[in-house]
This record gives structure tokens, sequence and C-alpha cells, in this order.
């Protein structure tokens, strides 16, 4: 017993306080992998039957609606195209540096249940994949969290509303910035240390600022519930819902480390697609690399209306 | 104990507690999650109880060490709870086998209790009523869960 107690204060020590414990850690995950991919089997297969029955009618009816949501998207991604494209140009004038261009590799939750008071999801891509402490992790409507711990097949993501949990966000009508910090357990966000003349209202978009560099610039990350000055505190009471359906989506994308759009217009994004592609041969579940195509391979066109 | 019989389908023991990992991961419904009971425990302590010199506080340590790295915590902090939970139990296994089953329970929510104890003191800034349930649930899954590894051991005979 008394070795047992020393064996548990050792690794305690070593794992909460030296960095170098980290590779033990990840090997040990990379170990258990197989188990929580058995555990999360009978779910998955819930929904395989689920999928294999679903009847015509049903499939027709969701095909429409994609239809059309697609078409609304594509229309939606012309205009941003042109405008993005602007964005650019008008950048080169300022003589600013260029927005850095993302590409994203989409993973799938592992359907396991953890500790239900710690904030955190299993993914099924590791450093097999090259994900690496610390990358953004979004979902379709916005930023979901980071990842925090890596092992050689799967990864932790801790999501936003984790108590330890910060984002440096700005807010989309008046670019005012602030940090945002999850508070635990189907609570909102809060919005800290913003004085009582600040300039919040609820319905406010929020959106990453991408100061410390860790999130790139732009992303949805929630919208302002609610605001409150309580009376005798420094700092108004701000409440914030998360963009991200942090509780039913099912597949996330991590964003890859940005690459300067101007350095290698033509190469840059075919060949990294490619590259990525290759790494996952099966392409439909396990990974396909979106870029979003900035269209800088016909930059020199001339087909901008605004010219 | 130094029973001089040798040890026979070990196998059988290191199965029944990947079975209870597998448990403490499967998704549960939203509803259910917080009364999820503590399944490796329960199967720990059991083996402590029928076989204390081959379920040790070793297996308990590791199988602990086994659930910090697949729940995301502090390394260590199972694994001292568990080997403790299976020290207590092997320490007094002798009393524990004559005990009607409704007296187990009772030790065995202490034991819990226990083991519940160091991990919530381990992390978990918001506390509320919600955090004990598992070892209510624990409890009340005893009478089932003695039963059936009871079975277990018998049909494949595990010594």
């Amino acid at each position: 017993m008394l070795l047992a107690v020393l064996a548990s204060l050792a690794v305690f020590f070593l794992d909460s306080r030296l960095d170098y414990f980290k590779p033990v850690r990840s090997v040990l995950s990379t170990v258990v992998y197989p188990l929580q991919a058995t555990a999360s089997m009978p779910s998955n297969f819930v929904d395989w039957v689920g999928e294999f029955f679903q009847d015509r009618e049903q499939l027709r009816e969701q095909i429409t609606v994609l239809n059309a949501s697609n078409k609304l998207q594509s229309l939606r991604l012309q205009k941003m195209q042109a405008l993005e494209r602007e964005n650019m140009r008008l950048r080169e004038l300022l003589g600013s540096s260029f927005r850095l261009q993302e590409r994203v590799q989409v993973a799938e939750l592992l359907t396991v249940d953890l500790d239900p008071f710690s904030q955190q999801v299993i993914i099924d891509k590791g450093e097999n994949f090259g994900v690496y402490v610390g990358q953004p992790v979004l979902d379709a409507h916005g930023v979901m969290g980071q990842v925090t711990e890596t092992s050689y097949l799967s990864s932790r993501v801790v999501l936003l509303t984790d108590p330890s949990h910060s984002i440096p966000v700005q807010i989309n009508r008046n670019g005012l910035r602030a940090v945002v910090t999850g508070r635990g357990l189907g609570e909102t966000l809060k919005m800290d240390f913003l004085p009582h003349n600040a300039d919040v209202r609820a319905g406010d978009q929020l959106v990453t600022s991408g100061l410390g560099g860790r999130f790139p610039v732009g992303y949805p990350v929630g919208k302002v519930v609610s605001v409150e000055f309580p009376q005798g505190k420094a700092f108004a009471d701000i409440k914030v819902a998360p963009a991200a359906n942090l509780s039913t989506s099912r597949e996330l994308m991590l964003v890859l480390p940005g690459e300067k759009i101007r350095t290698e217009p033509t190469v840059d994004t075919p060949a990294a697609s490619e590259a990525t592609a290759t790494v996952s041969p099966a392409a439909s579940e396990a990974s396909s690399t979106l870029s979003d195509s900035n269209g800088e391979d016909n930059a020199g066109e001339p087909a901008d209306g605004n010219e | 104990m130094a029973m001089s019989d040798i040890p026979r389908n070990g196998f059988m023991i290191v199965l029944t507690i990947i079975a209870a990992m597998l448990l403490m991961m499967v998704p549960l419904p939203e509803a259910a999650r917080f009364f999820r009971p503590e399944w490796v425990v329960l199967t720990l302590m059991y083996w402590a109880m029928a076989l204390p010199h081959r379920v040790s506080i070793g297996v308990g340590w590791l199988s602990g060490l086994i659930m910090d790295v697949m729940m995301g915590g502090t390394l260590g902090v199972m694994a001292f709870s568990y080997a403790f939970a299976v020290y207590l139990i092997a320490r007094f296994h002798l009393q524990l086998r004559q005990y009607p089953l409704w007296q187990q329970a009772l030790t065995i929510f202490s034991v819990v209790l226990l083991v519940h104890f160091v991990s919530v003191m381990a992390g978990r800034p918001e506390m509320s009523w919600v955090v004990w349930m598992p070892v209510v649930t624990s409890t009340l899954m005893w009478p089932v869960i003695y039963p059936l590894l009871r079975k277990i051991r018998r049909t494949f005979q595990v010594s």
C-alpha cells in the first residue's frame, strides 16, 4: 500500500509539474485508444443502422433541403470571393500584412463519455495526421475549442465552455476587443473585464480577434445574450451564447497552420491539399482537406466588377 | 493468503475489468450521465474480496492509472484511490465474505464514497449534489454485480 501511495504521488507530481512527462502520457493514450474506440462502437452502430433503414421519402426530403442550402451557400461564396479579393487589394494598398489562408482538416468525434464535469471531447485524429497541441477546432457554425493533448491516434479537445479556457474575441459591430471565458457545464460563456461604459449590447456577434496568435481571425465565437451592470462591481456582467453546437456536432474541423497566400500563389493550394489527401486514402470519412478557395489562381484576371 | 493452488483463468479477471472500463465510457443519454456507477471500482472490489491473492493493490493501481489516462484527469489520482479501495477490501475480505449482501453494500457504499471523494477533491470547481450520485448508484448496483461476478468466477473456475 505504501508503495502504491508513493507511486501515485510520484506520478501525480511528474504529470502536473514537469513538461517532459507529456510524451509518456501520449504513449499511454495511444495504448488506451483501442478501448475508447470499442466503447464508441455501440452508438456508431446504432447510427449506422438508423442510416441504413432511412426510407426513400426522408432521403428525398433531405436532398431537397441540402440542394437548396447548397445553392444559397454557393451564392454567398461568390460574393465572398469578390469581397475577399477586394479586401486583399485594399490591404496591399495599405501595405499591411496579408491575411493568412487557412486550410482545415475534418475530424470525427469519438462518442465516448468522459467525466461529465469536464468539458472535453476526444477526436479520431492524432499525431499521425499532424494534430498538435493548441490547434484550433471549429465546427460548421463557429469555434469549438482547441486541442490540449495529442497521442498517436487520437487527441483531446477542450471546449469553449471549460472554465479553464479563454479565447480572445472582438465585437463584429465596433471592433471592441475582449476575452471570453467558459463557465462549465451547460452554462453560457462570460465576457471578462469590460468596464461599465463599454459599448456592448445584447445581440452583438463576437468573432475571434486573432490576438495571441492561436486562433485564426474572424471565426464566429458567439452572441451576446445579456449585459448587466451589477452595482458595486468594477466590471460588467456579460453572458455569451457559443455559436458552435458544442453538444451535438459530430464532425469537427481542425485548422491547419496558415500560410501566406501571396508567397506562392499557384503552387500553394493544390500541392498542399494533395499532400494531405495522400495521408488519408479513405477520403470519404477519414479526412478531406477543404481549402477556402480564395481564387488566388485567377487573381490576375480583371474579372471583378469594381475595378 | 497462502493458497497453494496454481492461478487459473486469470484472463477472466482482466476481461471483466476491461468490460467495466468500457462501461465507464459508453455514451449514456444526457439525463443518465451523472448516475453512472463506478463500474471499475465495483469489479475491483469484488475480485479483491473473492481472490485477494490475485487482485492486489498493484492491479488496482494500474487500472486506476488507465482510467486516469482515459478520462484525461491528472495522472495518479484515480490510481491512488483505486489502490486504496482494493487495500481496504483486501484487508477486511474475510469479514466481508461473511456479511449478508445488504451489509456488504453498506461497506461498498463507504468505500466508493471514499474513492469518489478523492476524485472530487482532485478537480471540479463547481460542486452540486449530482457529484455524489455515482456513489448511490454504485451501491445499488452491488447486489447485481456481486452474483454476476460470482457466477463468472464459478463457471470459469477462476482462482
